[in-house]
């Protein structure tokens, strides 16, 4: 007998508003239907009517547990589109605070999927302090702690204070010991490896052939991050190595996006060390009044949760039409194919293991 | 006659073959075990609170009184005068009677432990398999009470908590068998007395760890909260259950705790024995809190077992453990020197 339930828009395995219709036979799941749209805005349409240093604000909220992702990645495709240079300095800072801002949003992923396999809030609580203590960080250099809004065209509206870098080496060395003492917990739990291994498989065809970006990728054993195949900043300068894992279960993600964290550790420490001096600082708000020189641009960015992408017309005053290309979305449509056959208490841990953020699906 | 303090004048009233003293020093004993019931359960709720805060790197409740101790008082206010509302589809009868009669099921199980040599409401010579025989109820009333409320998670809850049954009862009796092999017989004050130079514990560590682990079953604790599933059924089987049956549900919760980490202290930790600068029934409530810390560390470290997996650990490791528990004890203990 099939019986179909209704989870969420308000449930506590879903992350925030994702309602799903659940088609389940016993306690195998037949089929999972996602319904979004609980938190659409038409950012695209806003975005349409404001000038382009107003839109930031907008792009942060796309997706709010990374806003600085997207911030950048407007900002770039608004360089490109006015063909403005990149100081290499910001260059570097920005790498940092993109990495420091990965590392934040993992570590707030690795805490809901810890209470999705059945966790008390500990992970959660504890990844959540750390994860405070990488907002701090990211305050010191951007100004403040969860929207930022401090990318302008050409670099940033204020230099990273000048002892940014003594801060950052005990907060990053102490980073490097507590995901050792997470994945210790977590790991060395055999309830929580049965429960992650084998769960949620997507092979790498399928993979592909969704289009799914991100740690969902990687942990199919796609050796794709637009860090490395689209290298921007100066990701190749410093050894950049995109993680990956060749089984494709929601084990294989997590233990992605572990390594992910320990890679962008390195990388920040290696940006700090071989940052040049310099001015990092983007134009004056008075001498944005930019012409376009390419009308038509396309830039794309790793963001924690995959490949985010813009597609901008430019006007002169204003983004004739911006599209994007949103992670979260894509990654979440892989959901159904994934989660068939297995059991319902499985979806959470699969659901977890895809790391939707519904601003950003639904945007 | 009676002599001493009033444990020792109730413990001595129960023993008495007088017909009129024994009926009112069960009733005087009935009011005695309902009050430590009610102060446990509100300590426990405080103390877990706290425990888990802790662990969690936060503070708990620190408002309300001393140490946030009134929080749970203020929380049952709350409770109790919010609107109690019964699903329409729900079955009337048994959303209404089930919870309370859990709640009644397990208080009455305390009231059957034995707290020290003479603060005991029967010495029943089957005392554990009357025990286990009535903790089993609480699966199907469970199943009763989940399935009444016409909600479908409460209604998946209901089934999980039907299959949990099968998993970990098995292996739960094969140590109880153990157990009585050891103490000669089921009854449980026999089974303490047998512990008196070394608790259970120690003479069989296998049995003990088989024994904590289907107790944490048994009492719905993590990792096996498979009916109750926060992050998958919402609340589980009482998903549907407000106010007033939502706090009879958190009284369940922490008498089942208490019973349970009773029931382990007696069992295998040596019930009352202990040095004689404390009564009998401080060194079982000691230790009951102690058992009862440990389930609460266990519950806030580990995560969630899938309802399959245990199934499999049941069957596939507890079941051969406890036999070749059962069988080490024979052969050591009872053939042995």
């Amino acid at each position: 007998m099939i019986t179909r339930i209704n989870v969420g828009p308000i449930h506590p395995g879903t992350h925030g508003v994702l309602r799903l219709l659940v088609d389940v036979d016993g306690d195998t799941i037949k089929k999972v239907e996602p319904h979004i749209g609980f938190l659409h805005r038409g950012v695209e349409k806003l975005v349409e009517n404001r000038m382009y240093l107003q839109n930031p604000v907008y792009m942060e909220k796309l997706d709010y547990i990374a806003p600085l992702a997207f911030d950048e990645l407007y900002v770039s495709a608004v360089e490109a589109a006015m063909g403005i240079p990149v100081k290499e300095r910001a260059q570097y800072i920005r790498l940092i605070q993109l990495e420091l801002q990965r590392i934040a949003s993992h570590l707030l992923w690795l805490g809901t999927l810890a209470n999705d396999v059945g966790q008390l809030f500990t992970i959660f609580m504890w990844a959540f302090s750390d994860r405070d203590k990488v907002l701090r960080l990211l305050e010191e250099s951007a100004g403040t702690r969860m929207f930022y809004v401090n990318q302008r065209m050409g670099g940033l509206i204020r230099d990273q204070p000048p002892d940014f870098a003594e801060h950052a080496a005990p907060l990053l060395d102490y980073l490097d010991q507590r995901i050792a003492q997470f994945q210790e917990v977590l790991e060395k739990n055999p309830i929580f490896t049965e429960r992650m291994k084998g769960v949620g498989v997507l092979n790498r065809e399928d993979a592909i052939r969704f289009g799914v970006t991100g740690p969902t990728l990687r942990g199919s054993g796609v050796d794709y991050d637009t860090r490395s195949n689209q290298p921007y900043y100066v990701y190749k300068k410093l050894n950049f190595s995109p993680q990956t894992r060749g089984e494709g279960d929601a084990f294989a993600r997590y233990k992605v996006r572990m390594l992910e964290m320990k890679e962008s550790i390195k990388l920040v420490r290696n940006a700090l060390k071989s940052m040049p001096e310099g001015d990092a600082l983007g134009m004056q708000i008075r001498l944005i009044n930019p012409v376009p020189k390419n009308r038509v641009v396309t830039v794309s960015r790793e963001t924690p949760r995959g490949e985010g992408m813009m597609y901008m017309v430019a006007d002169p005053q204003r983004p004739y039409r911006l599209s994007i290309r949103s992670p979260s979305f894509i990654n979440l449509s892989v959901l159904n194919h994934i989660a068939k056959g297995h059991r319902f208490a499985d979806l959470f841990a699969i659901l977890a293991s895809l790391d939707p953020v519904m601003a950003d699906v639904d945007r | 006659m009676l002599t001493g303090n009033p444990l020792d004048m109730l413990g001595q009233a129960l023993q008495s073959g007088n017909l009129t003293t024994s009926v009112i020093a069960v009733i005087a004993y009935a009011i005695l075990i309902a009050i430590i019931i009610g102060v446990f359960d509100y300590l426990f709720g405080w103390f877990e609170r706290k425990v888990i805060a802790r662990v969690q790197l936060r503070h708990g409740p620190t408002y309300v009184g001393k140490y946030g101790i009134l929080q749970n008082l203020a929380d049952l206010i709350k409770l109790l005068a919010k609107e109690n509302v019964i699903p329409a589809n729900a079955d009337r009868i048994f959303f209404m009677t089930m919870m309370p009669s859990l709640l009644a099921l397990s208080i009455f199980i305390v009231f059957l432990i034995p707290f020290s040599p003479t603060l005991q409401a029967t010495n029943l010579g089957l005392g554990v398999l009357v025990i286990f025989t009535l903790l089993s109820f609480a699966p199907s009333m469970i199943f009763l009470a989940g399935h009444s409320t016409g909600n479908k998670f409460a209604d998946i809850s209901a089934q999980r908590s039907v299959i949990m049954l099968i998993s970990y009862e098995l292996p739960l009796i094969l140590v109880l068998v153990a157990v009585a092999v050891m103490a000669n017989g089921f009854n449980l004050s026999n089974i303490v007395n047998a512990q008196s130079p070394w608790y259970f514990i120690i003479l069989m560590p296998l049995g003990f760890v088989i024994f904590f682990i289907t107790m944490l079953a048994e009492m719905e604790r993590p990792p096996f909260d498979i009916r109750e599933a926060d992050s998958e059924l919402i609340a589980g089987w009482f998903t549907d259950y407000s106010s007033p049956y939502y706090a009879l549900g958190l009284f369940l919760d922490y008498t089942r705790m208490l019973l349970g980490s009773l029931l382990i202290s007696v069992i295998f930790l040596g019930g009352w024995l202990g040095p004689a600068i404390l009564p009998p029934v401080a060194w079982l409530l000691i230790k009951a809190v102690v058992v009862a810390f440990f389930i609460v560390i266990v519950r806030v470290t580990t995560v969630r077992m899938r309802l399959n997996n245990l199934l499999r650990f049941g069957w596939i490791y507890l079941l051969p453990l406890s036999l070749i528990n059962l069988v080490i004890t024979y052969i050591v203990f009872i053939k042995g020197p």
